[in-house]
């Protein structure tokens, strides 16, 4: 073959390395002899230059792939060996196939539940057919160097925006602003504040879908509304809504409105909560001419642009457009933000997106993957432990022929089947505790069972987890020497112990930081509730001041007092459990004109302190009989005192708009807002500002029986406000209200937790009982030599300890750490101290030490006679 | 014939199986099928065709000797089995039938 030139004999080597050798010489017999032949015929060069493509059309997967994948391994009777090898072994050990079933179970359904829950997150409005063109508008401040940035804008951006700008396709104002709304139909009367007023091109920005009406003209006229189906029905009943008339009563006058649209209800997945649209003109009327204050900022602003304009030359034309519009607001910046990040990126920390909901996301799908991780680890710890039972087959098998690869399909073969045992069991229990768990969640979360894909996404998950149980456990077991094992030798129990405890560190470490973050929640959820409100909650209810009640307020002060139900009245701008307006143009004398402090606006009348039982520290409290200038006056909490920088705050004058208030009053702090932050500075205005009275507090006697208060006070309603339904709230339950979030959080963080430990628990059980099986003679024997109970008890149980003892040690500062990364987001909030990490550590040793007591002290007590006797 | 189909080109291959007896090899097939049917056909094409046949039971195959051509390689001999004879045989037939379905023009 001296006469081929080098590419050909190049082009022969790679084939020969390709090819399986059985063929690879009669097919290099073949080329040769074209070759030979060809060189006749064409000469040299040609014959080569052939040789070279012809060798090359042999690399073709019919020549390189022959007898590559033999399917003879995988052969059907040995795969159906290998489960029943895999059921025989599970039902023998009963105990041990139920902890890891159990143990996985628990994982896998805690897993389903979790991810449910992030995927329903992420599709959160990503529905609408344009959302990569939607945007919302954002305010930027800057302020002494820090950037505040959010996401209410004035009314007038979004119309001036559609003018301006070309690339713009439609824009719309949306606010839902809670105020309530009586709406009549005939004799149905609903009082609803679930509503929101916007332009009549919200309707072709978003994609929500109208069963009746055009998207184009349904919030066109001022005088129109559209409703969701489920308010149609509960204003309607069967009849047809569409085209029909309400009534709704607003600031004392009613209004008819045309229903010129029914929507589908809104689908879960949104951040839009309505269930009637009212169009932006009627409010703009009602104020005589749409408000163009570029300094009220109180509507969120929606932009579509046009398909293919650039989002980011159209971010720089409208930067300025606050500036360019109000002195005042040379400061500010305006941006849009995708509609995709609403949901889940909508957190700005000096002006950059820096998360928001995600990081709750991303702490689900770690608690989601460390559930399945700590239940693996199980199923590893007590197959590796358990190794020395199944070394004699190991041995026999190889000993009979058996390829390590089949040793280890056979493992894998078992665990899979643990895996789809239990992931068969979570199906099922995720589905049947899916509605507990979306009511918890406030989510309405779906299993999708009669989806073929969700089964085909369950099965890969069931190979992966069951691989991932398996595959160490089968290297482990399927590497043992034949030779050794067949001659006798023993695997200590305690071989591979390192990796196994180094596994159980994992388990408990994980367990701990739940248990310390449960603590700290509970804590935390303590801590806050027992927080001094400065007011008294009891007895305190509070009812909106709608349709006849504002006329008749005094009236109806009077009889509530006469007829000795309440102790004191007092109307209010807003609920005293929330702030309903707040300003930063504050004046006062000796103001520093740099400084931009932010003042809780709150409007009473007179006896604030006796209806809430606030504590005046200085001064007196409003009394407009006494002192009819109190309609002027202002009452400061101790932070406006301090904020103003008062010595003697009293009979200082206060400007808010144009208006001179007094200082009558000193009041000591107490919590508007949040019972988590600490209280801002706050101003109690007098009654001057008449339109601000939207709520009426009224104080029950407690000498009287609150439901015959409550019988009395709707007696009361029904005379001075007939139009209306009675209604009314009671001010600690509002308060309580506050809690609700954090109360969920907790909740589910008990849930996890306990789901952590009873797996990492179920693991400890089986280690536990294999150890002691395996050392019942060394027990035997001690107690022979000597050993009391007591002595071999704490042996055992140290022993096993242990490892318990080495996760608290190292995980808890990352609890420790991690709960302090959260707590660092409430001013008010409890200190975390050493006993947080003893009480966690207190409570997984107690767990662990009760799991393996009960069988140490059983096989302690054991009469070694019985132990030792067949040896 | 029951499941077991042959496409064109793997029935001329098993056709000069038949007709080669002792010579039938890689080479071979490929030249006798440019001097009988006219077609120049790639010899990897044939290489692979024959393995599919082995696989299938037509053909089976054994090293013949080494000579002093083509670098002393030894050839690989297909003899053709019953069952692709009977293939063959089942192929023709219906063919044939086929064939007399058509009018014939006289």
């Amino acid at each position: 073959m001296k006469k081929s030139s080098s590419s050909p004999s190049f082009a022969l080597r790679i084939l020969a390395s390709l090819c399986p050798p059985s063929l690879y010489e009669s097919i290099e017999g073949d080329l040769l002899e074209q070759y030979e032949e060809d060189e006749k015929e064409f000469g040299e060069k040609k014959a080569s230059r052939r040789l070279f493509w012809n060798t090359l059309k042999f690399i073709r997967p019919g020549i390189v792939l022959r007898n590559k994948f033999s399917f003879n391994l995988f052969d059907h009777f040995m795969l159906l060996n290998y489960f029943k090898v895999a059921s025989r072994v599970m039902a023998r050990n009963k105990a041990f196939t139920l902890i890891n079933v159990f143990g996985l179970t628990l994982g896998i359904t805690g897993a389903i539940l979790l991810f449910l829950w992030i995927g329903q997150e992420f599709t959160y409005d990503q529905f609408h057919a344009d959302k990569d063109r939607i945007y919302k508008a954002w305010n930027r401040a800057t302020d002494k160097g820090n950037i505040n940035c959010w996401d209410v804008t004035p009314r007038v951006l979004a119309p001036t925006l559609q003018e301006q700008l070309s690339s713009i396709e439609s824009a719309a104002s949306y606010a839902g602003w809670g105020d309530q709304l009586l709406f009549t139909v005939g004799e149905n009367r609903f009082l609803k504040s679930t509503g929101a007023y916007t332009d009549s091109t919200f309707l072709r920005i978003f994609n929500f879908s109208l069963l009746k009406g055009d998207a184009r003209t349904a919030l066109r006229e001022p005088a129109s509304i559209v409703l969701t189906e489920h308010f149609a029905k509960e204003l309607f009943g069967d009849k047809d809504p569409f085209g029909e008339t309400l009534n709704i009563g607003a600031s004392g006058n009613t209004f008819p409105l045309k229903i010129t649209g029914i929507l589908k209800d809104l689908p879960s997945n949104t951040d839009f909560k309505f269930e009637y649209l009212i169009p932006f003109h009627f409010v703009d009327e009602l104020q005589g001419g749409m408000e163009r204050n570029w300094g009220n900022n109180s509507v969120a602003s929606y932009i579509k642009l046009k398909a293919g304009s650039d989002f980011e030359s159209v971010n720089q034309q409208i930067k300025d457009i606050a500036k360019k519009n109000r002195e005042k607001s040379k400061n500010i910046d305006v941006f849009l933000y995708p509609l995709t990040k609403m949901r889940l990126y909508s957190k700005f920390e000096n002006g950059i997106p820096s998360g928001g909901r995600i990081e709750i996301i991303r702490m689900l799908a770690i608690l989601g993957i460390c559930l399945i991780v700590i239940a693996c680890i199980n199923f590893i710890n007590l197959s590796t432990a358990r190794a020395q039972r199944r070394a004699k087959e190991v041995a026999v098998r190889k000993v009979s022929g058996a390829f390590r690869f089949s040793l280890v399909a056979q493992f894998l073969c078992e665990s899979i089947l643990t895996a789809a045992a239990a992931g068969i069991v979570s199906v099922g229990i995720a589905y049947l505790v899916l509605p507990l768990f979306s009511s918890l969640v406030q989510q309405p979360l779906k299993l999708d069972i009669a989806n073929p894909f969700v089964w085909g996404i369950g099965l890969t998950f069931t190979i992966l987890i069951g691989v991932l149980a398996g595959v160490y456990p089968a290297l482990y077991i399927s590497s043992f020497k034949p030779v050794k094992i067949l001659k006798g030798m023993k695997l200590s129990a305690s071989s591979r112990s390192i990796t196994r405890n180094f596994l159980v560190v994992v388990q408990f470490g994980f367990a701990v930081m739940l248990v310390i973050s449960a603590i700290v929640i509970q804590r935390q959820i303590n801590f806050v509730q027992n927080r001094d409100t400065g007011y008294s909650k009891d007895h305190l209810i509070y009812q909106y001041l709608t349709g006849d009640l504002p006329k008749n307020y005094t009236a109806y002060k009077n009889e509530l007092i006469q007829s000795g139900i309440a102790e004191s009245v007092t109307k209010t701008s807003s609920p005293i459990t929330e702030r309903w307006s707040n300003t930063s143009s504050i004046g006062w004398n000796g103001k520093d004109p740099q400084v931009n402090i932010l003042f809780e606006r709150f409007y009473m009348d007179e006896h604030i302190s006796s209806t809430a039982k606030l504590n005046i520290i200085e001064g007196r409290d409003m009394d407009l009989s006494q002192f009819p200038s109190d309609s002027t006056a202002v009452i400061i909490n101790e932070t406006s005192a301090k904020a103003m920088g008062f010595k003697q705050p009293l009979g200082e004058i206060i400007t808010d708009n144009g208006q001179d208030w007094h200082v009558v009053g000193v009041v000591k702090d107490f919590v508007l807002t949040s019972p988590f932050q600490k209280v801002e500075p706050l101003l109690l205005f007098g009654c001057k500002g008449d339109w601000a009275f939207n709520v009426i507090h009224i104080r029950f006697n407690t000498s009287h029986n609150t439901q015959q208060s409550i019988a009395k006070l709707s007696e009361l309603a029904k005379k001075y406000n007939p139009e209306y339904p009675f209604e009314y709230h009671f001010v600690d339950v509002e308060y309580e209200n506050k809690f609700a979030n954090l109360k969920t959080t907790q909740l589910i963080t008990n849930i996890f937790s306990a789901i952590a430990i009873l797996i990492a628990g179920l693991g400890l059980l089986g280690l536990s009982t294999y150890m002691i099986e395996v050392r019942e003679k060394e027990i035997g024997i001690r107690k022979v030599m000597g050993g009391s109970v007591a002595n071999i008890t704490r042996l055992l149980t140290v022993n096993s300890l242990k490892p318990i003892f080495i996760a608290i040690v190292l995980f808890s500062p990352l609890g420790w750490m991690a709960m302090k990364w959260w707590l660092n987001s409430y001013a008010y909030r409890v200190d975390l101290n050493f006993f947080t990490i003893a009480y966690a550590g207190l409570a997984i040793i107690s767990i662990s030490v009760a799991i393996i007591s009960v069988q140490v002290i059983r096989a302690a007590k054991a009469n070694p006679v019985d132990t030792l006797r067949n040896e | 014939m029951g499941k077991e189909y042959l496409g064109e080109f793997e029935e001329l291959v098993l056709t000069m199986v038949g007709i080669l007896q002792e010579e039938a090899y890689g080479n071979a097939i490929v030249n006798e099928i440019k001097v009988r049917v006219g077609r120049s056909c790639n010899l990897s094409a044939v290489h692979v065709t024959l393995y599919r046949l082995e696989d299938k039971g037509m053909v089976k195959s054994n090293m013949g000797g080494a000579t002093n051509a083509r670098g002393g390689r030894r050839k690989r001999i297909f003899t053709i089995t019953n069952s692709g004879l009977a293939m063959l045989r089942a192929m023709k037939e219906q063919q044939m039938q086929l064939w007399k379905l058509i009018p014939q023009l006289k």
